[in-house]
């Protein structure tokens, strides 16, 4: 056997069995009976759940003594299956409790069932999981989260008042396959379908800067009469002002989503009409504190809407 | 005389096939939108374009010797967030912060080339991790959010001349001073002997890998001047910008009818290559295409220029023989 | 059982066979020998189906046989041992020795029975203590030849050819193999078998064939033959009448070499070149004369050895081609298309790729300047092209390597080293070359040739060493060579022990 292969299989070994350590049941060592609460994030490369997991962290370092928490994430929104192996290994650990955020509606419901075989409390926070698979799989699990068609349907009703029936506006979505995505599209086709704006088009922006800006520049210069952009997040909505900056088209108005730092100003300025906050450094902190309500109580699982807020230039004064 | 005649024909019979697919990417939109055919329209294409074409301008360098390079896209998000800190956290004047910015590109291209020449390893595995280094480090240095800088770097883009904007004009000098290094220098000569026969380059006594070294930084640095573009178009950095746009790089590089083989391209040709992209871009936003369509029209739009380009090819070496 | 008369193939500018006849009894061991480029590997290749000959007969067992390709040679029962390894090295042993017959069901390997079949027949050829499900990969380059042969061996065999099998096999090996083909005499195969070391053709043949340029000389039963005689038929008489030409005034010594080593392909090699003289070096392919020149010239970094330049005391430092070229030395490789162009490029690139100094400014290049220059070689050499924008992959062999030379020539080095430079191009353009070679000799140039035609060593050289197995085993000048001495000397090292040439990587 040659010596390079020698140290590919030391080196194998040695990885494996670290593997092992690190999935071992930390209780065993410590004598700490404090739950052990697991939090599953989607992209911790996203601003918005780099905002909710830094709200748990502050929370949990609030209340160092009453549970133990570990954050894991993934590397972009839509690996389920390391988000899946990642449940499974929370379940080898014999975590109190899991609080996921999906990255995939149905695909994580099995491995949840799975763990709460195992006798771990499962709560599904900000994407809910498709009631129609929960209900076939006999799985009941509670929701924390705000109801994003409901946030765009207030961002959209703000919009609408301003603006007369029969006007043009423009919706720029998030990725087509996310949860969120689609419910904030839902709710923003919802409030202008009531007040009979017309939407000449809605395109998938990505989630991205860079993506919006050119669909925002090719809408403008093929609807020239738009009066509005709803961006499904703020990133986006960056992205369109501008490209409206570019086109000297300033009087059209735009929309965001998620109230993150960097719009604050400019939504002070009136430059972006509103944005919608869901209290993302709160949303996993909603989360683990009913996990933890039940882990105490034993209460059956209900749903938990958490707060939404329309974020307007009055908001931030 | 002679010769400058022969030239010019050369010349168009060279960019023919490109010339061909954009006249007829603009008579489709021109005539399934409305308002294609506005000052709009292509003011905001020429706002697009620059940090395509100035990356797909260090791309076909690096195509050239027969490389690759995948970490442009995840290297212009890093440079931008750091363009974007600097503004922002720093309070550093604009200069000082583009210049830590092509640093940035400068120190990448640099690791890339290193690695690549020092342990012999192909460069679409190195570049392939330094995409993903890159990337990350775009996140930690943002905290992961976006930031938005205003008027400070705007002002790259409101700058403008003969109504060509800033970044337009730079584009364009890029491609031309790209052109004339390729065709008419001893360092162009060099990497497209590289390209063709590394090993024949070797043993005529050049070495080649301080050469290729240059290359990859060179196009290191054109992905973080492409980062000072976009980040000046939008105004904000975000670490997840540039997803995907070394591939779009390498698709306008392609089209341009740089082989992916080596030792052949040009950069005019990649112009061209980023032109089309741009151009079926806003086009297809125009229709207001849904997603599965652009794609796929998209995806086709590409493979078709480049068999339109061996069209050209055979033609053009039929008529020498 | 197996005849063949008449045989021609011609390779283009090349006549490899001409009129060739042989025939091949059951049973025995036939042996083909002969120099390098004298047709044995065609020859062996027409037989094996793997090229078929422009006009000639063959019958097998009375019955006319012309394979088209390999795997109808084979179903006939001619199976072939190449020279170069034909192994997948990402299989097994097992998968290789019945690559093209797995035993499967539905497409499914029976992997149990592979393993079975292979074990047995490993055993038959001494590799009974290898796992049949190793890579080949894994294996040394002996084992993997028996491998090779065990491949041979799987299927119904009638006549088998073996081309150089003991080229990397250890005298353990050797044995075996021999014993192996004994088995098969008995179980009536005939073998034909080709090498160099002509003393173990003597141990194992029962008849002998000597070709010499693509002709036969003569065929003879083993015992009635020495092995220098085999060596004078090999040779020829006719050609020291060639020898012929200037006599040169060698000047001071350019090039000295002492103890230049290179793993076991250059072992402790020492000369040295006076400026205006042209040193030949002969051999046997593969015996490390290329290696010796790429070690000298830092295109393989030596692991030994001194060089030194110009008459200077202290020893150069070459470590890269770069360091090379800047001590005034050129390579002009054996093989063209790999080494030394820039086949898509046009003539002009390649001419002046070495020295683009001369024709830029800061970095710029003139292109009339360069279109002048590159015209100037064309006409020096008389290269062929349309113009000096013709890419060099459309020119023919000959041209090409003149426009190899130009590159070097517009250079301007003090020591030529050329490779083969005769390969592969016709007459007229041979001539040329050794004109070119004396030319430079004159101006002098230190020049190094490398050529396996004795007769073009002789015609062209001042001296010829002559390198065996990686030694530098002799060296002639003027009137002392004959081609019998240069050739014994080519073989000295492979007859004194037959394994030395090459050290098998034990695994």
């Amino acid at each position: 056997m040659s010596k390079r292969r020698i140290i590919w299989i030391l080196l194998t070994g040695a990885f494996i069995a670290g593997i092992f350590m690190s999935g071992c049941p930390k209780r065993n060592g410590g004598a700490s009976t404090r739950p052990e609460v697991a939090l599953i994030m989607k992209s911790l490369a996203n601003e918005f759940f780099k905002t909710m997991e830094e709200g748990a962290r502050s929370h949990q370092s609030m209340h160092a003594d009453e549970y133990n928490l570990e954050v894991v994430g993934i590397k972009d929104e839509l690996d389920v299956a390391q988000q899946i192996s990642l449940v499974e290994l929370m379940i080898a650990r014999q975590v109190d409790a899991i609080v996921i955020a999906p990255a995939d509606s149905q695909a994580l419901i099995p491995v949840c069932k799975r763990a709460m075989d195992a006798g771990i409390t499962v709560v599904n926070i900000d994407n809910k999981f498709d009631e129609g698979v929960l209900a076939d799989k006999g799985v009941k699990l509670p929701f924390v989260g705000p109801d994003n068609r409901k946030g765009a349907y207030m961002a959209g009703e703000y919009l609408a008042r301003r603006l007369a029936k029969a006007d043009k506006v423009a919706v720029i979505e998030g990725a087509p396959n996310a949860f969120n995505g689609i419910q904030r599209k839902l709710g923003f086709e919802d409030a202008m379908a009531e007040h009979g704006i017309e939407i000449v088009s809605s395109q998938s922006g990505y989630w991205e800067m860079g993506k919006a800006n050119q669909l925002a520049s090719a809408l403008v210069s093929e609807h020239p009469d738009i009066k509005a952009f709803l961006c499904a997040n703020d990133s986006m909505a960056l992205g369109a002002v501008a490209a409206l900056k570019s086109a000297g088209k300033t009087d059209i108005l735009v929309v965001g989503f998620d109230n993150i730092l960097a719009v604050q100003e400019l939504v002070k300025a009136g430059t972006i009409l509103c944005t919608i906050d869901q209290h993302a450094d709160q949303l996993a902190v909603f989360g683990i504190e009913y996990a933890l309500e039940m882990l105490e109580n034993k209460t059956a699982p209900a749903d938990r809407q958490t707060p939404v807020d329309l974020i307007t230039a009055k908001e931030l004064q | 005389m002679k010769h400058k005649i022969k030239n010019l024909h050369t010349a168009v019979k060279d960019y023919i096939g490109m010339l061909v697919a954009l006249t007829a990417l603009l008579a489709i939109f021109g005539l399934s939108t409305k308002n294609f055919f506005t000052f709009t329209t292509f003011r905001t294409i020429a706002n697009q374009i620059p940090a395509i074409t100035i990356m797909a301008v260090g791309m076909t360098f690096v195509l050239i010797i027969a490389g690759i390079d995948l970490s442009v896209g995840s290297v212009l998000a890093l440079s931008g967030a750091v363009l974007g800190v600097c503004i922002v956290n720093f309070k550093l004047p604009l200069p000082l912060a583009i210049i830590a910015c092509m640093g940035v590109g400068l120190i990448c291209g640099l690791i890339n080339g290193f690695i690549v020449i020092k342990w012999k390893l192909p460069s679409f595995i190195v570049t392939l991790g330094m995409l993903e280094v890159a990337r990350g480090a775009a996140y930690s240095v943002t905290g992961s959010r976006t930031m938005y800088i205003g008027p400070a770097v705007e002002v790259i883009t409101e700058t403008a001349a003969l109504g060509l904007s800033l970044p337009f004009i730079i584009a364009v000098v890029i491609v031309i001073a790209g052109q004339f290094i390729l065709a008419r220098t001893v360092f162009g000569r060099y990497i497209i002997a590289i390209g063709t026969n590394e090993e024949a380059v070797r043993l005529s006594g050049i070495e080649p890998g301080p050469l290729k070294l240059w290359v990859f930084i060179i196009c290191g640095v054109l992905a973080s001047v492409a980062a000072v573009m976009h980040t000046a178009r939008l105004s904000s950095a975000n670490p997840n910008e540039g997803l995907g746009m070394e591939l779009q790089a390498i698709a306008a590089v392609v089209i341009g009818g740089t082989s992916l083989m080596g030792g052949r391209g040009s950069v005019v040709s990649t112009f061209f290559g980023a032109l089309i992209i741009a151009v079926l871009g806003a086009g297809l936003a125009q229709m207001g295409a849904q997603e599965p369509t652009k794609r796929i029209i998209t995806g086709c739009v590409i493979v078709a220029a480049v068999i339109l380009d061996t069209y050209r090819h055979r033609l053009s070496s039929r008529k020498i023989t | 059982m197996f005849k063949a008369c008449g045989i021609h193939k011609s390779y283009p500018g090349v006549k490899a066979l001409s009129d060739l006849d042989l025939d091949l009894r059951a049973g025995e061991v036939h042996a083909l020998v002969g120099e390098n480029g004298a047709g044995k590997s065609t020859l062996a290749r027409i037989m094996g189906g793997i090229d078929t000959p422009d006009s000639g007969q063959m019958h097998l067992n009375e019955l006319p046989y012309h394979p088209q390709n390999r795997a109808q040679a084979e179903s006939s029962g001619v199976r072939m041992v190449m020279q170069e390894l034909n192994l997948i090295g990402n299989l097994s042993v097992a998968e290789n020795i019945f690559f093209d017959h797995l035993p499967n069901r539905f497409g499914i390997v029976n992997t149990n029975r592979l393993n079975q079949d292979a074990r047995q027949i490993m055993q038959r050829v001494g590799l009974g203590d290898i796992d049949p499900g190793i890579k080949v990969r894994d294996l040394g380059i002996g084992q993997q030849q028996m491998v090779e042969i065990a491949a041979g061996l799987s299927q119904r065999c009638r006549i088998m050819i073996l081309d150089e099998p003991t080229a990397s096999l250890t005298d353990k090996e050797t044995a075996l193999l021999f014993d192996q083909i004994k088995k098969l005499q008995t179980e009536r195969v005939g073998i034909v078998y080709i090498s160099h070391r002509i003393e173990e053709i003597i141990t194992i043949s029962d008849r002998i064939t000597v070709l010499r340029d693509g002709k036969l000389v003569a065929t003879r039963p083993t015992g009635a033959v020495t092995s220098s005689d085999i060596i004078r038929m090999m040779v020829g008489r006719d050609l020291s009448a060639e020898t012929c030409k200037r006599q040169r005034k060698p000047g001071q010594v350019a090039l000295r070499v002492k103890g230049l080593s290179h793993r076991d392909k250059v072992k402790n090699v020492s000369f040295e070149v006076h400026r205006g003289e042209i040193l030949g070096f002969a051999g046997l392919m593969g015996s490390g004369r290329t290696e010796t020149m790429r070690a000298l010239f830092g295109a393989d970094r030596a692991d030994e050895g001194k060089i030194y330049l110009y008459g200077a005391d202290t020893p150069a430092r070459i470590r890269t081609p770069r360091d090379a070229v800047r001590a005034g030395m050129a390579f002009i490789t054996e093989d063209r298309k790999e080494q030394g162009l820039l086949p898509a490029l046009p003539v002009r690139m390649n001419i002046t790729l070495g020295r683009l100094g001369r024709i830029s400014r800061l970095g710029l290049i003139d292109a009339a300047r360069e279109r002048a220059i590159a015209d100037e070689y064309i006409d020096l050499l008389s290269i062929r092209c349309r113009s000096c924008e013709q890419p060099v992959r459309q020119l023919s062999g000959g041209n090409q390597q003149k426009v190899v030379i130009s590159k070097w020539l517009h250079k301007d080095c003090d020591i030529l080293i050329f490779d083969e430079p005769t390969r592969g191009i016709d007459v007229g353009a041979k001539f040329e070359i050794y004109q070119l070679l004396g030319e430079l000799a004159d101006k002098g140039k230190a020049i190094i040739v490398i050529s396996s035609d004795v007769k073009e060593l002789m015609a062209v050289c001042d001296h010829i060493a002559v390198i065996s197995a990686g030694r530098l085993v002799a060296q002639f000048s003027g009137q002392e060579w004959t081609p019998e001495k240069i050739a014994s000397a080519a073989f000295s090292e492979y007859i004194k022990n037959p394994t030395q040439g090459h050290q098998p990587n034990e695994a």
